[in-house]
């Protein structure tokens, strides 16, 4: 997906002023700037590294001097986002955070500075006392607060989430909002849903449609999650699943065909974009249009 | 007017010495372009930035250097020191010189000659000269080494002959 924040190698290149190849140089011997590259998408580069970087040329004695203060710049957002929790400052975490965003797209952001500045302060502080709470329940703010700007569910594909995780202040719960906030950036439709809830769960299910499901998370027993896991293959019939966060559980969870994501979220989200677009045709639709129901597609087959 | 092609000119440094360009990498000189603002990004290897020392300071292609700067840190490392000090310059960037170079002139009272060197030309203010290091945890094998001024911005170049 283009947006304003990234730049393509032509234009990553033409901004500091050298050849692509010289940037496909730089990345392989420095790692920097990295670009993110979408299957069978070109590399886009962050603006915010790129101009990180051309800012350091100019007063370096060397590319990897120059890199090296690129990426000490860049990090500064999450030493000033520990800083501002640890300080329980609200607005300066927030500027933190938008602050990353001017540099970096969201998912670098979350990833680079969010995530990193939580850990920071669970190994500051542990995971049981005031600091981790108030950190751990802005974080899961701000993930939500982005979510609800994320694009309409237009690719037509669907993923449930069961949530195993013990609560929000469990270090694990980021990680699980930060895959729904990935998937919903994919246009994925996304919803999570405790893994210990029964009732009404076919409703939910059929309302769905889900592609994939992710048990997310490892505080509840797999007792509890297998019957879950069954309940909803009852009512979906079978579906893939995908385990986030839970590995250290994986080989007792009673489930077949199960795929381990990876624990980083946007690695998870690639995997599971991955299998459920691989899984059946999409149903990407237009904004605004007739939303197209499986049925659909063969009674206009059949007319023709 | 006749234009005098094999005339070049010469840029000079404040002592009147004549300064020449080279890759803080390769080494190689640089090609003059046209361009009014031309990168400083070695169109030979792309994997240096063009700095400038004089005459006789500025390495050859085949001369292992290291830029420093006044905190003493390693800001470059050539190809040719990499090999010869089997060292990364990706790893070496910020590090002390003296995780990797030490003075190797028995005549010198203590290492403090040659940092304190370093950092005087690093800032830009003493005449190139000439030292005696080795690296470090090595014994036995020990190089000249020239040392002035380079830059931009202000360092200090140390070429090992």
């Amino acid at each position: 997906m283009f947006s304003m924040g990234t730049l393509r190698t032509s234009e990553a290149a033409a901004l500091l002023r050298v050849g692509p190849e010289t940037l496909r140089a730089w990345e392989r011997r420095f790692g920097y700037p990295k670009p993110q590259s979408p299957p069978g998408d070109h590399r886009l580069y962050s603006h915010g590294e790129v101009v990180a970087l051309r800012d350091a040329l100019e007063q370096g004695l060397s590319i990897a001097a120059a890199v090296s203060r690129a990426r000490e710049a860049l990090s500064t957002d999450t030493s000033t986002l520990v800083g501002a929790l640890a300080g329980l400052e609200l607005d300066r975490a927030d500027s933190a955070m938008e602050s990353a965003l001017a540099l970096r797209p969201m998912e670098r952001s979350v990833e680079e500075v969010l995530l990193p500045a939580l850990g920071a302060i669970s190994d500051r502080y542990g995971t049981g006392g005031a600091p981790w709470a108030f950190a751990a329940r802005w974080a899961d703010g701000w993930l939500r607060r982005a979510k609800r700007l994320a694009p309409p569910p237009i690719r037509g594909r669907a993923i449930l989430v069961g949530d195993a995780t013990r609560d929000e202040l469990d270090p694990d719960a980021l990680a699980v909002r930060a895959l729904e906030l990935f998937c919903g950036r994919s246009c994925v439709r996304v919803m999570a849903l405790p893994v210990g809830v029964a009732s009404g769960l076919s409703d939910v299910v059929g309302s769905l449609s889900p592609d994939a499901v992710v048990i997310a998370g490892g505080h509840v027993p797999d007792d509890d999650v297998a019957l879950w896991a069954y309940r909803v293959r009852a009512a979906a019939g079978p579906l893939p699943m995908a385990l986030f966060r839970r590995s250290h559980r994986g080989a007792n969870v009673r489930t077949t065909g199960t795929r381990l994501l990876p624990d980083m979220p946007f690695g998870a989200q690639r995997e599971l974009l991955a299998l459920i677009d691989g899984r059946r045709p999409s149903r990407v639709r237009e904004i605004g249009a007739e939303p197209v129901r499986d049925g659909d597609h063969e009674h206009r087959e059949a007319q023709a | 007017m006749r234009r005098l092609r094999a005339v070049r000119p010469v840029e000079v440094d404040k002592g009147g010495l004549e300064v020449v360009s080279f890759c803080g990498h390769c080494a190689m000189r640089p090609e003059p372009v046209a361009q009014a603002q031309p990168s400083r990004v070695c169109g030979h290897c792309g994997l240096g930035l063009v700095l400038q020392a004089t005459v006789d300071l500025a390495p050859r292609p085949d001369e292992p250097f290291l830029v420093i700067d006044t905190t003493l840190s390693v800001c470059a490392v050539s190809a040719a020191a990499e090999v010869l000090l089997g060292i990364d310059e990706t790893q070496a960037v910020n590090k002390h010189v003296a995780d990797f170079l030490v003075p190797a002139d028995a005549n010198a009272p203590s290492a403090e000659n040659l940092l304190a060197l370093l950092v005087e030309v690093a800032g830009g203010a003493g005449d190139s000269r000439t030292a005696v290091v080795r690296p470090r945890q090595e014994f036995g094998v020990r190089f000249r080494a020239r040392i002035g001024p380079c830059g931009p911005p202000h360092a200090a170049l140390l070429v090992l002959t």
